[in-house]
Protein backbone atom coordinates (compact mmCIF):
# COMPACT_ATOMS: atom_id res chain seq x y z
CA UNK A 1 0.00 0.00 0.00
CA UNK A 2 1.47 2.95 -1.12
CA UNK A 3 2.11 5.98 1.44
CA UNK A 4 0.03 9.10 1.60
CA UNK A 5 3.32 11.30 1.04
CA UNK A 6 3.92 8.50 -2.56
CA UNK A 7 0.29 8.80 -3.42
CA UNK A 8 0.78 13.11 -3.74
CA UNK A 9 4.73 12.51 -5.11
CA UNK A 10 3.32 10.72 -7.85
CA UNK A 11 0.52 13.41 -8.50
CA UNK A 12 2.20 16.28 -8.02
CA UNK A 13 5.09 14.22 -10.94
CA UNK A 14 2.03 13.50 -13.28
CA UNK A 15 1.07 17.14 -13.03
CA UNK A 16 4.66 17.74 -14.40
CA UNK A 17 4.69 15.41 -16.62
CA UNK A 18 2.10 13.60 -18.44
CA UNK A 19 3.81 11.01 -18.87
CA UNK A 20 4.79 9.94 -15.17
CA UNK A 21 2.34 7.00 -13.60
CA UNK A 22 -0.22 7.79 -11.16
CA UNK A 23 -2.76 5.15 -9.51
CA UNK A 24 -5.74 7.42 -10.21
CA UNK A 25 -8.73 6.90 -12.80
CA UNK A 26 -9.77 8.02 -15.12
CA UNK A 27 -6.12 8.73 -15.44
CA UNK A 28 -7.04 11.03 -18.75
CA UNK A 29 -8.72 13.22 -16.68
CA UNK A 30 -4.82 14.19 -14.59
CA UNK A 31 -5.21 16.76 -18.08
CA UNK A 32 -7.79 18.92 -15.98
CA UNK A 33 -5.54 19.28 -13.07
CA UNK A 34 -2.59 19.45 -15.22
CA UNK A 35 -4.47 23.03 -17.09
CA UNK A 36 -5.98 24.19 -14.31
CA UNK A 37 -2.41 24.58 -12.50
CA UNK A 38 -1.32 26.32 -15.24
CA UNK A 39 -4.20 28.49 -16.35
CA UNK A 40 -4.57 29.60 -12.47
CA UNK A 41 -0.85 30.82 -12.99
CA UNK A 42 -0.96 32.40 -15.97
CA UNK A 43 -4.10 34.30 -15.08
CA UNK A 44 -2.59 35.52 -12.03
CA UNK A 45 0.06 36.44 -14.01
CA UNK A 46 -2.50 38.52 -16.61
CA UNK A 47 -3.97 40.27 -14.02
CA UNK A 48 -0.65 41.59 -12.72
CA UNK A 49 1.09 42.21 -15.94
CA UNK A 50 -1.39 44.31 -18.29
CA UNK A 51 0.29 45.76 -20.39
CA UNK A 52 3.03 43.42 -20.80
CA UNK A 53 0.52 41.24 -21.91
CA UNK A 54 -1.40 43.91 -24.25
CA UNK A 55 2.33 44.45 -25.59
CA UNK A 56 3.54 41.67 -27.00
CA UNK A 57 0.19 39.47 -27.41
CA UNK A 58 -1.73 36.60 -25.65
CA UNK A 59 0.34 33.92 -27.55
CA UNK A 60 3.93 35.31 -26.75
CA UNK A 61 2.53 35.94 -23.06
CA UNK A 62 1.55 32.43 -23.04
CA UNK A 63 5.03 31.25 -24.20
CA UNK A 64 6.66 33.65 -21.35
CA UNK A 65 4.04 32.57 -18.70
CA UNK A 66 5.15 28.49 -19.37
CA UNK A 67 8.39 29.44 -19.20
CA UNK A 68 8.51 30.84 -16.41
CA UNK A 69 6.65 29.00 -14.33
CA UNK A 70 9.02 26.20 -15.46
CA UNK A 71 11.96 27.85 -13.94
CA UNK A 72 9.65 29.92 -10.90
CA UNK A 73 6.67 27.49 -10.01
CA UNK A 74 4.39 29.05 -7.56
CA UNK A 75 5.66 28.90 -4.07
CA UNK A 76 2.80 30.15 -2.30
CA UNK A 77 -0.98 29.00 -1.88
CA UNK A 78 -1.71 32.59 -2.19
CA UNK A 79 -1.28 33.17 -6.60
CA UNK A 80 -0.48 37.03 -5.62
CA UNK A 81 2.90 36.23 -5.48
CA UNK A 82 3.63 34.16 -8.30
CA UNK A 83 4.80 37.57 -10.30
CA UNK A 84 7.42 38.47 -8.16
CA UNK A 85 10.45 36.94 -9.96
CA UNK A 86 8.44 37.66 -13.38
CA UNK A 87 10.80 41.02 -14.25
CA UNK A 88 14.21 39.17 -13.14
CA UNK A 89 12.95 35.90 -15.26
CA UNK A 90 12.68 38.10 -17.82
CA UNK A 91 15.64 40.21 -17.68
CA UNK A 92 17.56 37.07 -18.19
CA UNK A 93 15.68 35.41 -20.90
CA UNK A 94 15.91 38.32 -22.75
CA UNK A 95 19.55 39.84 -22.29
CA UNK A 96 20.93 41.33 -25.06
CA UNK A 97 16.91 40.58 -27.29
CA UNK A 98 15.80 44.02 -28.80
CA UNK A 99 12.89 43.14 -26.09
CA UNK A 100 15.42 43.43 -22.85
CA UNK A 101 12.96 46.66 -22.25
CA UNK A 102 9.90 43.88 -21.34
CA UNK A 103 12.46 43.49 -18.11
CA UNK A 104 11.91 47.03 -16.98
CA UNK A 105 7.63 46.95 -17.98
CA UNK A 106 7.60 44.31 -15.78
CA UNK A 107 9.43 45.96 -12.92
CA UNK A 108 6.99 48.66 -13.28
CA UNK A 109 3.74 46.57 -13.51
CA UNK A 110 4.69 44.25 -10.14
CA UNK A 111 5.78 47.74 -8.14
CA UNK A 112 1.83 48.59 -9.38
CA UNK A 113 0.39 45.52 -7.92
CA UNK A 114 2.49 45.99 -4.70
CA UNK A 115 1.62 49.72 -4.39
CA UNK A 116 -2.11 48.56 -4.88
CA UNK A 117 -1.97 47.00 -1.67
CA UNK A 118 -0.01 48.52 0.41
CA UNK A 119 -1.10 49.94 3.78
CA UNK A 120 -1.68 54.12 3.62
CA UNK A 121 -0.74 56.10 6.02
CA UNK A 122 -1.65 59.40 7.19
CA UNK A 123 0.16 61.86 5.30
CA UNK A 124 1.46 65.60 7.53
CA UNK A 125 2.26 68.80 5.71
CA UNK A 126 5.40 71.32 5.28
CA UNK A 127 4.05 72.90 8.37
CA UNK A 128 5.60 69.86 10.76
CA UNK A 129 9.05 71.69 9.57
CA UNK A 130 8.15 75.07 11.52
CA UNK A 131 9.07 72.51 14.55
CA UNK A 132 12.55 72.38 13.75
CA UNK A 133 15.32 75.56 13.51
CA UNK A 134 17.10 76.17 10.22
CA UNK A 135 19.96 74.08 11.59
CA UNK A 136 18.28 70.97 12.28
CA UNK A 137 16.53 71.12 8.64
CA UNK A 138 19.45 69.59 6.84
CA UNK A 139 19.35 66.30 9.28
CA UNK A 140 15.66 65.70 8.82
CA UNK A 141 15.17 62.35 7.52
CA UNK A 142 11.37 61.76 5.69
CA UNK A 143 8.97 58.64 6.62
CA UNK A 144 7.12 58.32 3.00
CA UNK A 145 4.42 56.20 2.22
CA UNK A 146 4.85 52.86 2.49
CA UNK A 147 3.31 52.20 -1.24
CA UNK A 148 5.99 54.46 -3.01
CA UNK A 149 8.14 52.94 -5.44
CA UNK A 150 10.67 54.77 -7.36
CA UNK A 151 11.97 53.44 -10.85
CA UNK A 152 14.58 54.32 -13.28
CA UNK A 153 15.43 52.74 -16.16
CA UNK A 154 17.46 53.11 -19.75
CA UNK A 155 14.50 52.59 -21.45
CA UNK A 156 10.79 55.05 -21.85
CA UNK A 157 9.22 52.85 -19.82
CA UNK A 158 6.96 55.64 -18.26
CA UNK A 159 6.24 56.87 -21.55
CA UNK A 160 5.52 52.58 -23.02
CA UNK A 161 3.57 52.45 -19.66
CA UNK A 162 0.85 55.09 -20.29
CA UNK A 163 0.38 54.96 -23.99
CA UNK A 164 -0.65 50.89 -23.81
CA UNK A 165 -3.55 52.03 -21.06
CA UNK A 166 -5.24 50.64 -24.72
CA UNK A 167 -5.48 47.82 -27.15
CA UNK A 168 -3.25 48.62 -30.52
CA UNK A 169 -1.47 51.41 -29.46
CA UNK A 170 1.02 52.44 -31.74
CA UNK A 171 4.77 51.01 -30.38
CA UNK A 172 6.70 54.16 -28.70
CA UNK A 173 9.81 54.93 -30.14
CA UNK A 174 12.43 52.90 -28.27
CA UNK A 175 15.29 55.69 -28.97
CA UNK A 176 13.53 58.06 -27.19
CA UNK A 177 15.92 58.46 -24.05
CA UNK A 178 15.38 56.44 -20.16
CA UNK A 179 13.03 57.53 -17.86
CA UNK A 180 12.56 57.42 -14.37
CA UNK A 181 9.51 58.03 -11.70
CA UNK A 182 6.95 56.67 -9.08
CA UNK A 183 4.42 54.47 -8.60
CA UNK A 184 2.16 55.05 -5.62
CA UNK A 185 -1.20 54.50 -4.16
CA UNK A 186 -3.68 57.23 -4.39
CA UNK A 187 -6.77 56.95 -2.13
CA UNK A 188 -8.66 55.22 -4.83
CA UNK A 189 -5.95 54.11 -7.55
CA UNK A 190 -2.40 53.59 -8.15
CA UNK A 191 -0.31 56.68 -9.97
CA UNK A 192 2.24 55.57 -12.31
CA UNK A 193 4.04 59.17 -12.60
CA UNK A 194 7.26 59.80 -14.85
CA UNK A 195 9.21 62.63 -12.82
CA UNK A 196 11.92 65.11 -13.72
CA UNK A 197 15.28 63.27 -12.68
CA UNK A 198 16.20 65.40 -10.32
CA UNK A 199 13.39 64.92 -8.39
CA UNK A 200 13.69 61.39 -9.01
CA UNK A 201 17.45 62.03 -7.36
CA UNK A 202 16.61 63.57 -4.38
CA UNK A 203 13.02 61.38 -3.57
CA UNK A 204 15.39 58.38 -4.35
CA UNK A 205 17.94 59.68 -1.36
CA UNK A 206 15.03 60.36 0.62
CA UNK A 207 13.37 57.13 0.41
CA UNK A 208 16.54 54.96 0.85
CA UNK A 209 16.95 57.40 4.52
CA UNK A 210 18.94 60.14 3.90
CA UNK A 211 18.77 63.45 5.63
CA UNK A 212 17.47 66.01 3.71
CA UNK A 213 20.79 68.15 3.15
CA UNK A 214 22.38 65.21 1.58
CA UNK A 215 19.28 64.24 -0.60
CA UNK A 216 19.51 67.95 -1.81
CA UNK A 217 23.53 67.66 -2.68
CA UNK A 218 22.68 64.03 -3.67
CA UNK A 219 20.33 65.50 -6.53
CA UNK A 220 22.26 68.47 -7.08
CA UNK A 221 19.33 71.17 -6.58
CA UNK A 222 19.27 74.77 -6.89
CA UNK A 223 17.17 77.20 -4.76
CA UNK A 224 14.38 76.84 -6.94
CA UNK A 225 14.72 73.34 -7.26
CA UNK A 226 15.21 72.73 -3.45
CA UNK A 227 11.96 74.51 -3.08
CA UNK A 228 10.13 72.44 -5.66
CA UNK A 229 11.36 69.53 -4.32
CA UNK A 230 10.43 69.94 -0.48
CA UNK A 231 7.07 71.28 -1.71
CA UNK A 232 6.40 68.57 -3.70
CA UNK A 233 6.74 65.54 -1.52
CA UNK A 234 4.65 67.77 0.86
CA UNK A 235 1.89 68.28 -1.40
CA UNK A 236 1.78 64.98 -2.73
CA UNK A 237 1.30 63.59 0.51
CA UNK A 238 4.11 61.32 0.68
CA UNK A 239 5.47 62.25 3.93
CA UNK A 240 4.23 60.24 6.70
CA UNK A 241 6.67 61.17 9.38
CA UNK A 242 9.64 63.88 10.14
CA UNK A 243 12.24 63.25 12.50
CA UNK A 244 16.00 64.35 12.86
CA UNK A 245 18.90 62.12 11.93
CA UNK A 246 20.21 60.02 15.00
CA UNK A 247 23.71 62.43 16.03
CA UNK A 248 26.93 60.18 13.91
CA UNK A 249 29.20 58.98 17.04
CA UNK A 250 32.61 61.06 17.68
CA UNK B 1 -17.20 42.01 23.32
CA UNK B 2 -15.45 42.51 19.40
CA UNK B 3 -14.43 45.44 18.10
CA UNK B 4 -17.41 45.08 15.55
CA UNK B 5 -19.68 44.25 18.30
CA UNK B 6 -19.47 47.12 19.85
CA UNK B 7 -19.63 49.08 16.83
CA UNK B 8 -23.51 47.26 16.25
CA UNK B 9 -22.08 45.38 13.57
CA UNK B 10 -23.66 41.70 13.02
CA UNK B 11 -21.57 39.14 15.06
CA UNK B 12 -23.92 36.27 15.83
CA UNK B 13 -23.70 33.03 13.98
CA UNK B 14 -24.66 32.95 10.59
CA UNK B 15 -28.33 33.04 10.02
CA UNK B 16 -29.21 29.72 7.98
CA UNK B 17 -30.88 31.94 4.94
CA UNK B 18 -29.10 32.11 1.18
CA UNK B 19 -25.60 34.52 1.18
CA UNK B 20 -23.38 35.49 -1.92
CA UNK B 21 -19.80 35.15 -1.93
CA UNK B 22 -18.28 38.78 -2.74
CA UNK B 23 -16.30 39.25 -5.58
CA UNK B 24 -14.17 42.16 -6.47
CA UNK B 25 -16.51 43.56 -9.29
CA UNK B 26 -19.62 43.68 -6.71
CA UNK B 27 -17.79 45.81 -4.51
CA UNK B 28 -18.74 49.85 -4.84
CA UNK B 29 -22.13 47.55 -5.50
CA UNK B 30 -22.72 45.67 -2.45
CA UNK B 31 -21.70 48.99 0.07
CA UNK B 32 -23.74 51.13 -2.19
CA UNK B 33 -26.99 49.16 -2.77
CA UNK B 34 -26.93 46.64 0.17
CA UNK B 35 -28.60 43.80 -1.68
CA UNK B 36 -30.98 41.60 0.44
CA UNK B 37 -29.01 39.10 1.09
CA UNK B 38 -28.54 37.29 5.01
CA UNK B 39 -24.80 37.00 4.70
CA UNK B 40 -21.56 37.70 2.37
CA UNK B 41 -18.49 35.00 2.15
CA UNK B 42 -15.21 36.36 0.94
CA UNK B 43 -12.34 34.16 -0.31
CA UNK B 44 -9.64 34.35 2.64
CA UNK B 45 -6.79 34.79 0.24
CA UNK B 46 -8.37 38.02 -1.44
CA UNK B 47 -8.03 40.10 1.61
CA UNK B 48 -4.57 39.14 2.72
CA UNK B 49 -2.62 42.39 2.34
CA UNK B 50 -3.10 45.19 4.78
CA UNK B 51 -3.96 48.03 2.31
CA UNK B 52 -5.79 48.46 -1.08
CA UNK B 53 -9.38 48.45 -2.36
CA UNK B 54 -10.22 45.15 -1.85
CA UNK B 55 -9.60 45.27 1.93
CA UNK B 56 -11.50 48.80 2.39
CA UNK B 57 -14.09 46.89 0.53
CA UNK B 58 -14.76 44.16 2.91
CA UNK B 59 -14.72 46.08 5.43
CA UNK B 60 -17.20 48.14 4.78
CA UNK B 61 -18.91 45.12 3.38
CA UNK B 62 -18.61 43.79 6.94
CA UNK B 63 -20.19 46.45 8.80
CA UNK B 64 -23.01 45.25 7.00
CA UNK B 65 -23.66 41.68 6.75
CA UNK B 66 -21.89 38.83 8.83
CA UNK B 67 -18.75 37.14 6.95
CA UNK B 68 -17.65 34.18 5.92
CA UNK B 69 -13.91 33.61 5.36
CA UNK B 70 -13.99 30.76 2.79
CA UNK B 71 -9.73 29.97 2.09
CA UNK B 72 -8.85 28.14 -0.97
CA UNK B 73 -4.54 28.31 -0.24
CA UNK B 74 -3.80 26.35 2.79
CA UNK B 75 -3.95 22.48 0.75
CA UNK B 76 -4.63 21.71 4.47
CA UNK B 77 -4.19 17.53 3.20
CA UNK B 78 -0.41 18.32 1.55
CA UNK B 79 1.76 15.64 3.45
CA UNK B 80 4.63 18.81 3.29
CA UNK B 81 2.52 20.46 6.01
CA UNK B 82 0.47 23.59 6.68
CA UNK B 83 2.48 26.89 5.13
CA UNK B 84 3.12 28.88 8.37
CA UNK B 85 3.39 32.21 6.98
CA UNK B 86 0.23 31.58 4.97
CA UNK B 87 -1.53 30.34 8.05
CA UNK B 88 -0.46 33.24 10.10
CA UNK B 89 -2.35 36.07 7.41
CA UNK B 90 -5.42 33.90 7.72
CA UNK B 91 -5.27 34.74 11.81
CA UNK B 92 -4.45 38.09 10.83
CA UNK B 93 -7.69 38.10 8.40
CA UNK B 94 -9.45 36.43 10.94
CA UNK B 95 -8.56 39.10 13.67
CA UNK B 96 -9.56 42.25 11.11
CA UNK B 97 -12.51 41.07 9.79
CA UNK B 98 -14.23 39.32 12.59
CA UNK B 99 -15.83 36.72 10.58
CA UNK B 100 -18.13 34.31 12.11
CA UNK B 101 -17.42 31.29 9.89
CA UNK B 102 -14.12 30.04 8.75
CA UNK B 103 -13.68 27.27 6.04
CA UNK B 104 -11.19 25.42 4.37
CA UNK B 105 -11.14 21.92 1.81
CA UNK B 106 -10.62 18.30 2.11
CA UNK B 107 -7.86 18.70 -0.16
CA UNK B 108 -3.75 19.00 -0.72
CA UNK B 109 -2.09 21.76 -2.95
CA UNK B 110 1.57 21.54 -2.91
CA UNK B 111 4.10 18.54 -2.96
CA UNK B 112 7.76 19.42 -3.19
CA UNK B 113 8.27 23.34 -2.74
CA UNK B 114 5.65 23.69 -5.59
CA UNK B 115 1.90 24.85 -5.02
CA UNK B 116 -0.37 23.60 -8.16
CA UNK B 117 -2.73 26.72 -6.37
CA UNK B 118 -5.62 24.59 -6.92
CA UNK B 119 -7.88 21.76 -4.96
CA UNK B 120 -6.65 18.68 -5.48
CA UNK B 121 -8.38 15.61 -4.27
CA UNK B 122 -6.97 13.18 -1.28
CA UNK B 123 -6.73 9.04 -1.44
CA UNK B 124 -9.73 7.76 1.15
CA UNK B 125 -7.60 5.97 3.10
CA UNK B 126 -7.08 5.38 6.64
CA UNK B 127 -3.60 7.29 6.65
CA UNK B 128 -4.82 10.41 5.07
CA UNK B 129 -8.02 10.80 7.83
CA UNK B 130 -5.45 10.37 10.21
CA UNK B 131 -3.46 12.89 8.73
CA UNK B 132 -5.62 15.56 7.44
CA UNK B 133 -7.59 15.99 11.13
CA UNK B 134 -4.16 16.14 12.41
CA UNK B 135 -3.53 19.26 10.20
CA UNK B 136 -7.41 20.42 10.55
CA UNK B 137 -6.23 20.00 14.11
CA UNK B 138 -3.33 22.36 13.96
CA UNK B 139 -5.06 24.93 11.86
CA UNK B 140 -7.67 25.20 14.15
CA UNK B 141 -5.77 25.71 16.94
CA UNK B 142 -3.37 28.20 15.39
CA UNK B 143 -6.87 30.02 14.30
CA UNK B 144 -8.57 30.05 17.64
CA UNK B 145 -11.65 28.62 16.06
CA UNK B 146 -13.34 25.63 14.57
CA UNK B 147 -13.33 25.04 10.78
CA UNK B 148 -16.02 23.90 8.68
CA UNK B 149 -14.46 21.74 5.99
CA UNK B 150 -15.16 21.45 2.64
CA UNK B 151 -15.83 18.64 -0.20
CA UNK B 152 -14.24 19.34 -3.26
CA UNK B 153 -14.80 18.45 -6.67
CA UNK B 154 -12.75 15.26 -8.32
CA UNK B 155 -12.36 14.59 -11.54
CA UNK B 156 -10.68 11.10 -10.75
CA UNK B 157 -10.21 9.11 -7.58
CA UNK B 158 -6.74 6.99 -6.00
CA UNK B 159 -6.81 3.76 -6.86
CA UNK B 160 -5.81 3.14 -3.09
CA UNK B 161 -9.05 5.15 -1.63
CA UNK B 162 -10.43 2.63 0.97
CA UNK B 163 -13.75 4.79 2.06
CA UNK B 164 -16.38 6.43 0.27
CA UNK B 165 -15.76 10.46 0.59
CA UNK B 166 -18.77 10.64 3.10
CA UNK B 167 -17.20 8.18 5.57
CA UNK B 168 -13.45 10.16 4.91
CA UNK B 169 -15.19 13.15 5.77
CA UNK B 170 -17.17 12.11 8.50
CA UNK B 171 -13.94 10.75 10.18
CA UNK B 172 -11.64 13.74 9.59
CA UNK B 173 -14.75 15.92 11.47
CA UNK B 174 -15.13 13.53 14.46
CA UNK B 175 -11.62 13.30 15.24
CA UNK B 176 -10.56 16.68 14.61
CA UNK B 177 -13.94 18.46 16.09
CA UNK B 178 -14.39 20.43 12.72
CA UNK B 179 -17.75 20.80 10.69
CA UNK B 180 -18.63 20.17 7.43
CA UNK B 181 -19.20 22.20 4.69
CA UNK B 182 -21.21 20.62 1.89
CA UNK B 183 -20.89 21.21 -1.47
CA UNK B 184 -23.78 20.31 -3.31
CA UNK B 185 -22.02 21.21 -6.48
CA UNK B 186 -19.36 19.30 -5.93
CA UNK B 187 -20.86 16.49 -4.77
CA UNK B 188 -22.90 16.34 -7.49
CA UNK B 189 -19.70 17.13 -10.66
CA UNK B 190 -17.77 14.60 -8.46
CA UNK B 191 -20.79 11.55 -8.49
CA UNK B 192 -20.86 12.04 -12.18
CA UNK B 193 -17.36 12.12 -13.35
CA UNK B 194 -16.45 9.25 -11.02
CA UNK B 195 -19.66 7.19 -11.22
CA UNK B 196 -20.68 7.57 -7.59
CA UNK B 197 -24.36 7.82 -6.05
CA UNK B 198 -24.81 11.78 -4.87
CA UNK B 199 -27.77 10.95 -2.86
CA UNK B 200 -26.04 8.35 -0.82
CA UNK B 201 -23.30 10.79 -0.38
CA UNK B 202 -26.00 13.22 1.19
CA UNK B 203 -27.93 10.32 3.21
CA UNK B 204 -24.46 9.16 4.41
CA UNK B 205 -23.12 12.09 5.88
CA UNK B 206 -23.53 12.25 9.98
CA UNK B 207 -26.83 14.28 10.52
CA UNK B 208 -24.58 16.81 12.91
CA UNK B 209 -21.84 17.56 10.96
CA UNK B 210 -22.55 20.06 8.21
CA UNK B 211 -22.74 23.82 9.29
CA UNK B 212 -22.91 25.26 5.73
CA UNK B 213 -23.94 24.73 2.48
CA UNK B 214 -22.83 26.00 -0.88
CA UNK B 215 -24.61 25.76 -4.54
CA UNK B 216 -22.52 26.87 -7.88
CA UNK B 217 -22.74 26.02 -11.30
CA UNK B 218 -20.54 23.35 -13.65
CA UNK B 219 -19.74 22.99 -17.01
CA UNK B 220 -19.50 20.16 -19.59
CA UNK B 221 -16.39 19.86 -21.18
CA UNK B 222 -16.25 16.46 -23.43
CA UNK B 223 -18.53 14.72 -21.15
CA UNK B 224 -16.44 15.97 -17.64
CA UNK B 225 -18.24 18.03 -15.82
CA UNK B 226 -16.16 20.71 -14.50
CA UNK B 227 -16.53 22.90 -11.01
CA UNK B 228 -16.08 26.29 -12.52
CA UNK B 229 -18.25 28.64 -10.26
CA UNK B 230 -19.79 30.06 -13.56
CA UNK B 231 -23.05 29.40 -14.28
CA UNK B 232 -26.72 28.86 -12.70
CA UNK B 233 -27.45 26.20 -10.01
CA UNK B 234 -28.43 23.40 -12.34
CA UNK B 235 -31.98 21.46 -11.63
CA UNK B 236 -30.16 18.21 -10.41
CA UNK B 237 -28.13 20.09 -8.00
CA UNK B 238 -31.05 21.90 -6.79
CA UNK B 239 -33.04 19.27 -5.99
CA UNK B 240 -30.05 17.35 -4.49
CA UNK B 241 -30.37 20.81 -1.89
CA UNK B 242 -33.45 19.87 -1.28
CA UNK B 243 -32.15 16.43 -0.27
CA UNK B 244 -29.46 17.61 1.70
CA UNK B 245 -31.72 20.68 3.72
CA UNK B 246 -34.40 17.87 4.30
CA UNK B 247 -31.61 15.52 5.90
CA UNK B 248 -29.36 18.50 7.81
CA UNK B 249 -32.21 21.29 8.25
CA UNK B 250 -32.29 24.95 7.31
CA UNK B 251 -28.10 25.74 7.14
CA UNK B 252 -26.96 28.92 5.42
CA UNK B 253 -26.57 28.45 2.27
CA UNK B 254 -23.70 30.16 -0.43
CA UNK B 255 -24.22 31.15 -4.06
CA UNK B 256 -21.00 30.83 -5.78
CA UNK B 257 -20.00 32.09 -8.82
CA UNK B 258 -16.48 33.01 -9.42
CA UNK B 259 -15.89 33.07 -13.39
CA UNK B 260 -18.72 34.92 -15.65
CA UNK B 261 -19.45 36.84 -13.05
CA UNK B 262 -22.98 38.22 -13.74
CA UNK B 263 -24.40 41.39 -12.16
CA UNK B 264 -25.14 41.88 -8.73
CA UNK B 265 -28.76 41.37 -9.17
CA UNK B 266 -28.54 38.06 -10.73
CA UNK B 267 -26.54 36.38 -7.77
CA UNK B 268 -29.22 37.81 -5.74
CA UNK B 269 -32.18 35.89 -7.81
CA UNK B 270 -29.95 33.05 -7.52
CA UNK B 271 -30.01 33.11 -4.22
CA UNK B 272 -33.55 34.09 -3.30
CA UNK B 273 -34.55 30.50 -5.17
CA UNK B 274 -32.72 29.36 -2.06
CA UNK B 275 -34.15 31.11 0.62
CA UNK B 276 -37.26 30.24 -1.45
CA UNK B 277 -36.09 26.32 -0.93
CA UNK B 278 -35.26 26.99 2.71
CA UNK B 279 -39.04 28.70 3.18
CA UNK B 280 -40.35 25.38 1.67
CA UNK B 281 -38.88 22.99 4.23
CA UNK B 282 -39.96 25.47 6.85
CA UNK B 283 -43.53 25.43 5.77
CA UNK B 284 -43.28 21.35 6.06
CA UNK B 285 -41.87 21.62 9.08
CA UNK B 286 -44.32 24.35 10.30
Amino acid sequence: MASLRELQASFAAALRDESSACAVRPRENLSIYRNNAAINFRSALESGFPVLRRRVGDDYFRQLAAQYRQRNPSRSGDLHWVGRDFAAFLAEHLQGTEYAWLADLARLEWSRELAAVAMTRASIGAEVLARFTPEQLEDLVFSLQPSLRLHASDFPIFSIWAANQIDNAPPVDQSLMGECGLVRMRSDYVEVRRLDPFLFSYLSALAAGAPLGEAINTAGLDQDALVHALGFVFTEGLVCAVARARPAPH
Amino acid sequence: MSRLESRGVPSGPIPACAGIGLRAIHHDAIVKDRPSVGWIEAHTENYFHEGGAAARALERARADYPLSLHGVGLGLGSVDGIDREHLARVKRAIARFEPVLVSEHACWGHAGGEFFNDLLPLPYTDEAVEFLAHQVGIAQDVLGTRLLIENVSAYVAFEHSRLHEWEFLAAVAAISGCGLLLDVNNVYVSSRNLGLDARAFIEGLPLDSVGEIHLAGHSCNGGVLIDDHGSHVCEEVWQLYACAIARFGALPTLIEWDTNVPALATLVAESNRADQVLGELRGLAA
